[in-house]
């Protein structure tokens, strides 16, 4: 078995992928952080202070947890789902009673897109409750905010989707909403809905922004905003 | 043959040794200098965290999901509007302002401004005192305990007294429109806001921090937009009049609204 191991490990396609050997000593355990690009993003070592449980609940993790949860959901729904006046609400109805395991899907991607507004907010408090936004984090903090009106309108776009009676007057009342700016409004409606009116255009819209350009941009940011910690000096926690 | 001029990018030698580049005030930013290392490799502990988040979170959701079903009513229908009509529940805090005052100062100069406030913060407090730790200090704390409970109890009162006696409609006949809808609100809500901040900048003894005077405001901020969301949408039911939502008429349950 051992042997078996150590060929693998020692093969020149093992190798080609990671660049470093089994992680039991520092220069290893240095080296898994920065080859790996997901690693990358965090620092080599890291304050004890700030893995703390109370200190950040691990709200931010959960914040991004729950992103990668909605990414893969979401991409399972839209095999089943085109973005049509005429059918997204059949696809919806057959995708809860006919595709399998259609409805347990849906229900992740529901409650999890209203836990992430959820943990994005509690998040957003626990960085300002424990001065996490001083200085050097100032720039961190802004895009944070970003993220949080990004992970709103997610969440709003994709709530028309379903193109039942909620989601149509929901959608209705909060665009309402953007046309009481008294220069732009009607125009910021009008590019958001593409019409007067909720219907075709808007459904074309809001999918295109649900599914492309905001995720997008919310992967872009998050990738910045936690790279942006470790450029900071990681937690603000072991400064304490 | 004409001696060719190598280019030099640094003098071979100098009779300067080093110079003095700036001088650093306040505490540094760096990990130098901040007393014993307390550090350790982030693999595996923090991946082996986040590991455990990340099967949490799963676990959670899962059973959220396998409990209670994403709500889907009948198909849109533009011609028949539901009673009551409800934006998603992160914006009922807004809509629940709309019933209080102009809809250019509910929907678009409060969210502008709370958003700027927002971006605002690191800018206003400048002082790297207290960071990373919970609140602060004590008297921190105290501001935090006393807005957030004044928040909590003011704003229900506002919401039910200005649903029983709306100042816009009150005022409807007797002031110009810009006054009775949008400026005397907006001076009421003002108000609401500063009393708390200017008790908090009163009573410290000394002068109070930018720190002390933001955590006063964003608390603020957040128990009132989450007094308000919960006002919006847990208590307002057919035609947005006010219930109790264990008490709603035509058999409408706001829960259905997630």
């Amino acid at each position: 078995m051992a042997s078996l191991v150590d060929a693998v490990t020692r093969s020149r396609v093992w190798r080609s992928f990671f660049r470093h050997g089994f992680p039991d000593n520092p220069l290893d355990r240095s080296l898994v952080m920065t080859t790996n690009i997901f690693f990358h993003l965090h620092p080599v070592k890291v304050n004890l202070k700030s893995l703390k449980v109370t200190y950040s609940f691990g709200l931010g993790v959960i914040t991004v947890f729950l992103f990668v949860t909605l990414a893969i959901t979401g991409t399972l729904l839209m095999f089943y789902y085109v973005p049509s006046v005429e059918r997204s609400y059949g696809d919806i109805v057959i995708l809860q009673t006919q595709v399998p395991f259609g409805q347990l899907f849906r229900n992740l991607h529901r409650w999890g897109a209203h836990l992430m507004v959820l943990a994005a907010v509690l998040h957003m408090a626990r960085v300002f409750y424990t001065g996490a936004y001083k200085p050097p984090r100032e720039f961190n903090w802004g895009v944070g905010v970003v993220l949080l009106i990004l992970t709103l309108g997610a969440s709003f776009t994709g709530y028309l989707l379903p193109w039942d009676q909620l989601s149509f007057w929901a959608i209705t009342v909060g665009t309402s909403i953007a046309s009481y700016e008294p220069l732009m409004g009607a125009t910021i409606k009008k590019i958001l809905l593409g019409g007067p009116e909720v219907g075709q255009d808007a459904l074309t819209r809001f999918y295109a922004l649900h599914i492309m350009v905001i995720p997008a941009f919310l992967a872009l940011l998050i990738a910045l905003h936690i790279w942006r910690v470790r450029k900071d000096g990681g937690l603000a926690a072991n400064e304490t | 043959m004409a001696e060719v001029k190598t280019e030099q990018p640094f003098a071979q030698s100098s009779m300067k040794t080093y110079s003095l580049v700036e001088l650093v005030r306040g505490a540094p930013t760096t990990m130098a200098d901040k007393g014993p290392d307390n550090t350790v490799f982030a693999f595996p502990v923090v991946a082996l965290l986040e590991l455990v988040i990340a099967l949490g979170v799963s676990a959670l959701l899962m059973i959220v999901a396998l409990l209670k079903n994403a709500p889907l009513e009948e198909l849109a229908n533009p011609l028949v509007t539901t009673d009551p009509a409800k934006a998603p529940w992160y914006f009922m805090g807004l809509q629940e302002l709309l019933e209080h005052m102009h809809p250019t100062v509910a929907g678009v100069l409060i969210p502008t401004l709370a958003v700027l406030f927002l971006l605002a913060v690191p800018y206003l407090d400048r002082s790297r005192v207290g960071a990373g730790k919970w609140f602060g200090g004590a008297r921190e704390k105290r501001v935090v305990w006393f807005t957030a409970i004044y928040a909590l109890s003011v704003m229900p009162v506002y919401v039910v007294l200005d649903n029983a006696f709306p100042v816009r409609e009150l005022l409807r006949d007797a002031l110009p429109p810009l006054l009775a809808q949008a400026v005397i609100p907006a001076l009421i809500m003002a108000a609401i806001v500063a009393i708390p901040v200017f008790v908090v900048a009163r009573t410290s003894g000394q002068k109070a921090t930018a720190r002390q005077i933001l955590l006063a405001l964003f608390t603020l901020l957040l128990f009132s937009a989450i007094v308000l969301t919960v006002a919006g949408f847990l208590f307002r039911g057919p035609g947005f009049k006010l219930f109790f939502p264990w008490d709603m008429p035509d058999g409408y349950n706001p829960l259905n609204n997630f």
